[in-house]
């Protein structure tokens, strides 16, 4: 009789009655998930290498050519002049995203009526394209009709109209601070969620024990939302090392082409130029590149503690 | 069998009617046209089709995207039977063989000599003519004659030599803080191709030789050119968001009504008469530093075929460009926008119309078409050295920086023209 009634007892092992999946039960489970793996990225990434072993113009016939792009690609200064500041871009990115997810994450994570509203006006320029976002950012930086060089002509800052587009510098940071204005809201709720899901007893228990904040962020905040943090900061970083938009529709590249990036040389190659083949071997190299930045963030990041 | 020859007589007579000559059916073929053409175009496909013997489905496509969706259609056997192609591409296509051999048909048309002369320069490739003449485009200069008249100017002569365009700028510029002598694109190699390098063609100069195998960009010509724009940046007779114009406010500027002299195209008269009727303007050559010199870009479209188009759709589409360059077709492209391609029937295509027309067919008749298979690269891109030295050495701070712009810009234009096929 007691061999029917399954245990209650928690820690029992199943009982030996229960159905057992097989292992190609569980391959038909995801199946569907394999399949669009497979053809919405396998495919394009086998296409990708494919292409990248030939001369492929965007018109005429394509020609097998062998590794010959990649030699190409090694002594090609201007992919590796758009491949460094594509670096660049991304540790300054980088950094003043996830500073100002962090601060706005730590700001916006108690309870309250006022509370919900600080959250939806950080996040509601996530939810704005990024090319509606960079033509109305290049519209306020422009020097004839936008706002920025009336504002800082009033504010007494410069005597002169200040076109913030025309200077290396000036350009940079202007489209930096567009992408953390754009974006800090994205992880923000990524960090948010970490924060809240960090038990209020720890945080009491060293208040009462006389933690400082600082403390309290070190040593309890910080090894508690490792993982969404780690999770951010990957998609920071990959997002940044693809950036293409914002420097394409404010800047074109400028001032003097030095703000083409990684993406943005592809796209010359390969629409511009119409040499889909070279192009196809700068993006295998630009995700060999990303794999490997993705694979030593992850092991930097990864939680010892669960080894 | 009844049923054999049932199908025998349908193929005997599919093969007759490909055969007989005079029962050519009523066929349809597709076309397309860059959204710069979608002024003149649709009236023209219009007219066509309600004459009913064949009917054009024309779509208008994007500028920037036409070559790379022709390439993709063109992969996936689906190119457009026709194509009204933007003339300084038909080198590129018919080298990759997209394009049908058209010679003999150009050649049988009796006003074959009359046709532009530039766009068939471009059209040709070796002996083989792969595009014959659509439409015309031409540049030339406008000035505000209102603000003209403010500055004490006399507001019914333009300019006539670069000299004069500076004095006139300065006269202008003098009205006061928001107004200004002289406005161009300085970040648009398109706009500057076809507004910049005339100065230089009337000067006799060039930026290409050898059938544009080699850059010229560090002529004496061309470095005066470039010398006397950057004194008018120099000197702030022109609004500082130029340096950074990208094209979006090529045509704008001068719109806008505070710009007293701005080089521009044929399309801008249509487009101001009818945005900007108010607008009180003159139309004059771009010059050459002296009285007397001029030039333009030749611009416009060349009429394609699609090297895999059917043979039956063929009468079709020569009936269609034969339309286009009778006397009818040519008063509609001219009646919106396009410059006549076809030079004896100038005076008749005319009448009637804003004598600013006429300024710009002239200017057209002495105009420049560039030729280069990789135009794209060295003078469209954004990024190419065309485009990137114009603007360098535009706003450059220093002589010798403005030297250096140009001794790069001619190294990387002829590094991408010897790499080039």
């Amino acid at each position: 009789m007691s061999n029917t009634v399954p245990d209650p007892s928690p820690d029992a092992p199943p009982t030996p009655r229960a159905p057992r999946r097989t292992d190609w039960q569980g391959l038909v489970y995801v199946l569907p998930a394999l399949g669009l793996v497979a053809v919405f990225f396998l495919v394009p990434l086998g296409m990708t290498m494919w292409m990248s072993l030939h001369d492929w113009p965007l018109l005429g016939n394509p020609r097998w050519i062998g590794t010959a792009n990649y030699t190409r690609l090694w002594g090609d200064t201007s992919f590796w002049n758009a491949m460094r500041f594509t670096v660049i871009y991304t540790i300054v990115a980088t950094i003043g995203l996830m500073g100002v997810a962090m601060a706005l994450a730590l700001m916006v994570q108690s309870e309250g009526r006022a509370i919900t509203m600080y959250r939806t006006a950080y996040f509601l320029p996530v939810v704005t394209g990024f090319a509606s976002a960079s033509l109305l950012w290049a519209w306020l930086a422009n020097v004839d009709a936008g706002l920025f060089s009336p504002l800082v002509q009033m504010l007494g800052i410069t005597e002169g109209r200040v076109n913030l587009l025309a200077r290396f510098d000036l350009a940079f940071w202007s489209v930096t601070i567009m992408v953390v204005w754009k974006m800090a809201g994205f992880y923000m709720v990524i960090l948010m969620s970490g924060l809240q899901s960090i038990p209020s007893d720890y945080q009491e228990a060293a208040r009462i024990d006389g933690a400082s904040w600082f403390q309290r962020f070190r040593w309890i905040t910080m090894p508690l939302v490792r993982q969404p943090f780690a999770l951010a900061l990957i998609l920071c970083v990959s997002g940044s090392m693809l950036a293409f938009d914002q420097f394409y529709i404010i800047l074109n590249g400028g001032p003097r082409n030095q703000t083409i990036t990684a993406v943005y040389k592809i796209f010359n190659e390969s629409f511009v130029s119409f040499r889909l083949g070279y192009g196809s071997a700068l993006s295998v190299v630009l995700l060999i590149i990303l794999m490997v930045l993705s694979a030593i963030q992850l092991w930097l990041l990864r939680d010892k503690g669960d080894k | 069998m009844n049923f054999r020859t049932l199908t025998n007589g349908v193929a005997l007579a599919t093969l007759g009617m490909g055969f007989v000559p005079g029962i050519a059916a009523a066929e349809t073929f597709s076309l397309w046209v860059r959204s710069d053409g979608s002024e003149f175009m649709p009236p023209l496909v219009e007219a066509f089709n309600a004459a009913g013997a064949h009917q054009v489905n024309l779509q208008i496509v994007p500028v920037d995207e036409l070559v790379q969706r022709y390439a993709i259609a063109s992969a996936g056997g689906s190119a457009p039977d026709a194509l009204s192609l933007d003339l300084i591409y038909t080198p590129a296509f018919a080298e990759a063989g997209q394009l049908r051999d058209l010679t003999d048909f150009a050649q049988s048309l009796p006003y074959f000599n009359e046709l532009s002369p530039a766009h068939l320069s471009v059209g040709t490739v070796g002996d083989q003519i792969y595009g014959v003449p659509f439409s015309g485009d031409a540049s030339f200069l406008l000035w505000n004659k209102d603000l003209y008249e403010q500055a004490g100017l006399d507001p019914e002569k333009g300019p006539e030599t670069w000299a004069e365009i500076r004095e006139h700028a300065e006269a202008v510029s003098a009205l006061g803080a928001e107004t200004y002598g002289f406005y161009f694109s300085g970040n648009c190699g398109g706009c500057n191709i076809f507004t910049f390098a005339p100065l230089i063609w009337a000067t006799d100069g060039d930026l290409l030789a050898d059938n544009g195998r080699t850059a010229t960009l560090d002529s004496d010509e061309v470095v005066a050119a470039i010398a006397f724009y950057r004194g008018m940046a120099n000197d702030n007779l022109v609004p500082a968001g130029a340096q950074t114009d990208s094209g979006s406010n090529f045509f704008a500027a001068f719109a806008n009504g505070n710009i007293g002299i701005s080089p521009s195209g044929s399309f801008a008269i249509g487009a101001l008469n009818n945005n900007y009727p108010d607008l009180n303007y003159g139309v004059t050559f771009l010059p050459g530093q002296e009285s007397g010199q001029f030039s333009s870009f030749a611009g416009g479209d060349n009429f394609v075929i699609s090297a895999r188009t059917d043979d039956s759709k063929i009468p079709a589409i020569e009936a269609f460009i034969e339309f286009a360059y009778s006397l009818e077709g040519q008063k509609i492209l001219v009646a919106n926008g396009a410059v006549p391609v076809r030079g004896d029937l100038a005076g008749q295509v005319f009448e009637g119309l804003d004598e600013r027309y006429l300024v710009s067919a002239e200017a057209m008749a002495n105009g420049r078409t560039p030729y280069s298979t990789v135009f794209n690269d060295i003078i469209n891109s954004r990024n190419g050295p065309w485009i990137t030295t114009l603007n360098r050495a535009f706003f450059a701070q220093s002589e010798e920086e403005m030297m250096q712009a140009v001794a790069d810009g001619q190294a990387e234009m002829q590094a991408i023209i010897d790499a080039a096929p």
